[in-house]
């Protein structure tokens, strides 16, 4: 039955079978990350013997939600799970959060992202501070965002802070810092974390957890899925007070990336094509920052559906001098042209501008080596599409 | 090297929607015609620079709104007098709005602008969001608008341009922006100079003719600007 249907015959229908949870409901929310970091801490409970019921990727709001469940419950209308593990829109959230109280809220980030649907960043904070503000037993809270920290103080929930060390401080700015022009030092955390992210090198990252020293190679990539996987360590301790830190540290190596997340796609020639989310400011720069977009063949593609954000003002705070002198073979898109146009005032050439995907696509797969392909949300839906058919693989 | 000094007013709270494109599109294009920019920021309680020749504002949250109101109050004489020196100035959204008289706040409070617009702007509980299209005598401009103030302008207040699709001003009257001498407002992100290059080499012309005395423009390609306002004009609101 369609989730729709059911919440609008009935309304109590979502609250009342998570209310059968053994062990509850989290949430996760924030700009960025929120998929990655679910599929973390799903994984992470699930290694370790938990059912763990959860929203399919993307339907991040109430009634994706009620479709998984009405498929999931037994006849008896019984849940075979432990525990409920939703990754929220900040909007969505606070819905969710009005008719099913969780455990626990980790709230990731809050970055300018969207501003057509929400106006304005504040709006958005205030969005995920009404969350935080539901949760039974607990927030768990980015220490290096000051916008996330003072909205645990208001709340005075009991607060677990994860954060990045001192020294990594740089790699993560936060929204205040990304495009400002004077650099000031923000004050270090007094905070106790229970997670920090210490250290990284390739894929080799290492946390501290309570204190103790962990490392660990990932499979996921990009720096900032390190954040993030500081993130759902925190969360998935704090979840499995009996699981020693070390072991779930481990855990973390086998966990792939998530849809669309640096997903790799063995092509045709053996090259290797890796397609990468990105969908606002932060995330961009997160993603020139770790991936090798001067070395490999690069495609961009940027579509304005509602779902990507239809202003793409947002380009011009991505920092692109990085590829200053250097070319990019393809740029895509309905505004392929207007991504074309950015790199060009950071004096970086497009040798193709091609809005069909497809067409893009073909030509981008036809180049040689391991490339990169960096889009937009609507438009690596269709990527994704056609790579896995291109690749003969099932959906 | 001929220079042109640029003031950029509130980079660190003005920022939120794109608009530190404008700045690169002027930084690119001045040294693309032969002139060397050099960029000064403007924060809260500082001096402004001795030369100034171009200045750009954007726009910010109404909360970074508010924590900048009192410098611009304060500076606010000597950017009267450099518009009344025809200096050029592109004020985007926020700070299109302290340019003008007031802003009227929901709850009825004023916030003082500087009054060289002779205009005033009402919040309203609609915001008006989409992809903008406004005729003007330098050609069609085209951006993306996302405010919830509506500018009135007075009678003598002229405009930047008229509505072709969108809201503008306020949505009701068909205006959009406003002009007094070489100062322009707009509600035009996108950003507006690299979407609108025409309007960018206005911008400079007007400010090399007040330094040298004349523009001598170097022909840019701006094929790439051009592909992106055909697909603009095919975008919905």
């Amino acid at each position: 039955m369609p989730g729709l249907i059911v919440e609008r015959l009935l309304p109590n229908y979502l609250a009342n079978m998570l209310a059968q949870l053994p062990e509850g409901v989290v949430v996760i929310t924030g700009t960025n990350g929120k998929t990655t970091t679910t599929k973390m801490v799903v994984e992470l409970l699930r290694f370790n013997g938990k059912r763990v019921l959860t929203n399919p990727t993307g339907s991040n709001f109430t009634r994706g939600i009620i479709s998984s469940l009405t498929r999931q419950a037994r006849i008896t209308g019984r849940l075979p799970f432990d525990i409920g593990v939703f990754e929220l829109d900040e909007a969505y959230a606070k819905h969710f959060v009005a008719q099913v109280k969780p455990r626990f809220v980790l709230a990731l980030n809050v970055m300018r992202d969207q501003l057509d649907r929400f106006g304005e960043l504040d709006t958005a904070a205030k969005l995920i501070a009404q969350t935080l503000n539901e949760a039974t037993e607990g927030i768990i809270i980015n220490d290096d965002d000051a916008r996330l920290v003072k909205y645990a103080k208001q709340s005075g929930k009991y607060t677990a802070y994860f954060g990045v060390s001192n020294k990594l401080r740089k790699h993560f700015p936060v929204d205040d810092e990304i495009v400002a022009v004077t650099k000031t030092t923000q004050k270090a955390s007094t905070h106790q974390r229970i997670v920090e992210l210490i250290d990284f090198s390739g894929q080799k990252v290492t946390f501290a957890i309570s204190g103790h020293k962990h490392a660990v190679e990932l499979k996921l990539t990009g720096q900032h899925n390190f954040q993030n996987a500081a993130a759902a360590l925190a969360l998935a301790y704090t979840l499995l007070p009996q699981v020693s830190s070390k072991y779930l540290v481990q855990q973390l190596a086998s966990i792939d990336p998530a849809f669309g997340r640096g997903q790799k796609f063995t092509l045709k020639d053996g090259s290797q094509l890796e397609l990468i989310l990105v969908k606002n400011p932060a995330g961009f720069r997160q993603v020139l920052a770790s991936y090798p977009v001067a070395q490999k063949p690069t495609m961009f593609a940027v579509n304005d559906n509602y779902a990507d954000g239809r202003d793409t003002s947002w380009l011009w705070d991505v920092d692109f001098s990085a590829l200053k002198g250097k070319s990019v073979p393809l740029t895509s898109g309905i505004r392929a042209a207007d991504m074309a146009l950015r790199l060009s005032y950071d004096n970086v050439k497009v040798k193709q501008v091609e809005p069909d995907l497809q067409a893009a696509l073909k030509a981008f797969c036809n180049l040689r080596g391991d490339k990169l392909l960096i889009t937009t949300y609507t438009a690596m839906l269709k990527f994704y599409k056609m790579l896995i058919k291109q690749a003969g693989k099932k959906l | 090297m001929k220079k042109i000094h640029i003031l950029h007013l509130y980079p660190n709270e003005m920022n939120i929607y794109g608009d530190r494109g404008n700045l690169l599109a002027l930084k690119f294009r001045l040294q693309q015609h032969g002139i060397e920019p050099v960029i000064h920021f403007h924060h809260a309680k500082q001096a402004l620079p001795q030369k100034i020749d171009i200045v750009l504002g954007g726009g910010g949250q109404d909360s970074a709104q508010s924590d900048i109101q009192n410098d611009v109050l304060r500076v606010g004489n000597k950017l009267h007098r450099l518009a009344e020196a025809g200096v050029p100035m592109l004020m985007i959204c926020g700070m299109y709005q302290l340019f003008c008289h007031r802003f009227v706040t929901q709850d009825n409070q004023e916030i003082k602008g500087i009054g060289i617009f002779n205009a005033e702007t009402i919040a309203s509980n609609m915001r008006m969001v989409g992809n903008l299209k406004v005729s003007s005598e330098f050609g069609i401009l085209y951006g993306f608008e996302n405010h919830s103030g509506r500018t009135f302008l007075a009678k003598d207040q002229s405009a930047l341009g008229k509505v072709l699709r969108g809201n503008g001003n306020n949505g009701r009257d068909k205006t959009e922006g406003a002009r007094t001498n070489n100062v322009f407002g707009a509600y035009l992100h996108g950003p507006m100079l690299p979407n609108n290059p025409n309007f960018a080499d206005t911008l400079i012309a007007l400010a090399a003719k007040n330094v040298f005395g004349e523009f001598k423009p170097t022909k840019l390609d701006d094929q790439l600007a051009e592909l992106a306002r055909a697909g603009a004009s095919k975008r919905a609101y």
